[in-house]
């Protein structure tokens, strides 16, 4: 059996003393900085991303799973227990999460919750282990054309999926592919766009970029708004009523099931995996005029989705290289810094660290269900800390993590420029997101744009006389085309209206 | 006017800014032929369709109502700004705590509420952990304070 040997090889890897260690400490942390008001996922790993150059690449890769489903898991705590939800994804859990902590039922949701996402989390590794191999051997049958092709669906994808103007979210997408160039020309050894400074002829680095357009923005953005604090809720009991437990475990089900079809998709993920199922959930329930007054399937599902989708959201990244949303697209980051190019070549050249962190990615579910229920009580009172004391500490901590990624100065500086175009960017609505895509795919885009078009003698037909590239080529238009007629148009804007 | 001043054009014009200004900074780069890209083809194509595309959203804003850019605080972001910039100035000059020093005492500043005690507490309490952690746990090779230690 492949699949038992290839799972156990991972589970060799990942239940090594050192990685096992990687993924608790990824855990805390994530949890540590995604339990803060405000801080989503994204940002959270954004910050935290420089802790993780100075490790072995699987290490670095396991931890940075852990980072992302600490805070993933920070940010559920946080939706329920004060109403702040820290990205889209929260923010359904939020609607009857909180009214549940109000009724006195805090520990009930939160533990609700973690079950539920580690049920979701479990399901989610198993899909993962099933279909990597089938994937990757499909992959590896591309050619330059057929992937450049690819990454254009993947990329447009992304961005019908994200919210807000799709014009605006493409436009984005090429200023990303823009700033991909900067540095030195891989076939010619050209200088572009370096200004003469000699960091940049590597290109900008990713992290400080990442860091400025996530981290900075999202701070500066929180000390704008007065943080009101609805006062943190007591947790008492953990446990849910037997009542309540017999109406959690059917929602989380279907939401294991929406989310790890949604998770697949190009720009799915978690966020549309957790609306998706709360609607479900609320269309499918003979008492629907409960939700958003503390129902209990209004918090199982969506928790239960947004994880299942996080999980699967993996596999895209994994199988071809291509990232479908902004927490892959760091991951992609990380893993090209580790020396590592994601594509259908990790698994074949790098089994251990392939299967290692998929296995240690159950491990993290595992990990967070035993740490952080009995630890709830301090995400708690880390909770009543004031913004004031945070913001500086983040800042702080973000400094001297850009510092360290080169013991250069440069870096820091980088992470302020690109903070205050962050921060133009939120005031303008213009998604991150789409640009991170970019920016992570430009580079490979143009290396595989350029060999076909040599391939071929510089004719673009190859494009489309290529089936697998046309294929995918007629679904990136169809998509185009699909987004551009007035109905559809219409039901995502109602869509994103009952988000925002 | 008030259309000039909404998301959506603005963002349109900032779009056609960048495409600008690659195209400025890239003049310089060889375009070469399809067969065999020079350096400059992409970057070029990519400046030419964001213009393009940047071109749609301002002419997209100016026909339909949109949302107007929310004035920003200069407050924060300026503060946070230049407390960063500070931090990278200061760190491998004068060290570890006077970087730390300047960085909360200007970040704390662009919050909106701020009180002397507080911030010093925070200081104090900061410089004691990047201690602990960067330079003993982690042994990074930072000076604390420049010549010191």
């Amino acid at each position: 059996m492949d699949l038992l040997h290839n799972l156990s090889l991972g589970l060799g890897v990942a239940l090594s003393f050192q990685n096992l260690l990687y993924a608790l400490v990824g855990c805390m942390v994530g949890t540590l900085i995604g339990v803060l008001p405000g801080i989503g996922p994204v940002a959270t790993i954004a910050m935290l991303l420089p802790i993780t150059f100075h490790l072995p690449p699987t290490a670095a890769l396991i931890m940075l799973a852990g980072i992302y489903y600490g805070a993933q898991y920070g940010g559920s705590t946080t939706s329920i227990l004060v109403n702040l939800p820290g990205e889209a994804s929260s923010v359904v859990t939020c609607l009857d999460g909180y009214q549940m902590a109000r009724n006195g039922r805090a520990g009930a949701a939160l533990s609700i919750s973690a079950l539920g996402s580690f049920f979701a989390g479990t399901v989610g590794t198993i899909i993962i282990v099933i279909f990597a191999e089938p994937l990757t051997r499909m992959a590896q049958k591309f050619g330059p054309a057929d992937y450049c092709s690819l990454m254009a669906l993947g990329l447009v994808a992304a961005v019908v999926l994200a919210s807000g103007s799709v014009l605006k979210a493409i436009a984005m997408v090429f200023l990303g592919l823009l700033f991909g160039l900067v540095g030195t020309d891989v076939n010619t050894g050209a200088q572009r766009f370096t200004f003469d400074i000699p960091e940049l002829s590597d290109g900008i680095d990713f992290a400080p970029i990442a860091m400025g357009l996530f981290g900075i923005a999202e701070i500066v953005v929180n000390l704008e708004r007065r943080m009101s604090r609805s006062g943190a809720i007591k947790v008492t009991s953990l446990w849910p009523t037997r009542d309540e437990a017999r109406r959690a475990w059917p929602a989380v089900v279907r939401g294991t099931a929406l989310g790890s079809i949604l998770g697949v998709l190009p720009g799915g993920g978690p966020t549309l995996g957790a609306f998706s199922a709360y609607t479900l959930e609320k269309k499918l329930s003979k008492t629907p005029q409960i939700f958003g007054k503390g129902a209990v399937e209004g918090v199982a599902a969506p928790e239960a989705a947004n994880n299942a989708a996080a999980q699967t959201s993996f596999i895209p990244m994994l199988t071809l290289g291509i990232p479908s949303n902004a927490v892959m697209a760091l991951m992609v980051g990380a893993m090209i810094i580790q020396g590592i190019q994601p594509g259908p070549e990790v698994m074949t050249k790098k089994p251990d660290l392939f299967w290692g962190m998929i296995a240690s990615m159950w491990i993290g579910n595992l990990m967070l269900v035993i740490i952080n229920l009995p630890m709830i009580g301090m995400w708690v009172k880390l909770l009543t800390v004031p913004y004031r004391f945070l913001a500086p500490a983040i800042l702080l901590f973000c400094c001297i993590g850009a510092y360290s990624l080169q013991n250069s100065t440069f870096h820091v500086v980088q992470v302020a420029i690109f903070g205050v175009l962050g921060y133009i960017f939120v005031r303008l609505g213009c998604e991150g997101a789409p640009f991170l895509l970019g920016l992570v795919l430009g580079p490979q885009m143009e290396e595989y744009f350029r060999r076909a078009m040599l391939l071929s003698r510089g004719d673009p037909m190859v494009f489309i006389q290529r089936p697998i590239s046309l294929g995918l080529l007629i679904a990136t238009a169809i998509l185009l085309v699909l987004m551009a007629l007035p109905s559809i148009k219409k039901a995502r804007e109602e869509a994103f209206q009952e988000e925002g | 006017m008030s259309r000039l001043l909404s998301k959506d054009f603005l963002s349109g014009v900032m779009f056609i800014a960048f495409g600008l200004t690659a195209l400025w900074f890239g003049r310089h780069l060889a375009m070469g032929t399809t067969v065999r890209m020079g350096p400059g083809y992409v970057p070029h194509m990519l400046a030419y369709i964001m213009m393009a595309l940047g071109g749609i959203i301002v002419v997209v804003a100016l026909l339909t109502p949109g949302e107007i850019t929310e004035a920003p605080k200069w407050k924060p972001i300026t503060m946070v700004t230049i407390g960063i910039v500070c931090f990278a100035l200061l760190f491998e000059s004068a060290g570890l705590i006077p970087a730390l020093i300047v960085l909360i005492l200007i970040a704390s500043l662009g919050g909106d509420e701020f009180k002397l005690t507080e911030v010093l507490l925070n200081m104090v309490v900061l410089a004691i952990l990047c201690i602990i952690v960067f330079k003993v746990g982690l042994s990074m090779n930072i000076s604390v304070i420049r010549g010191v230690w």
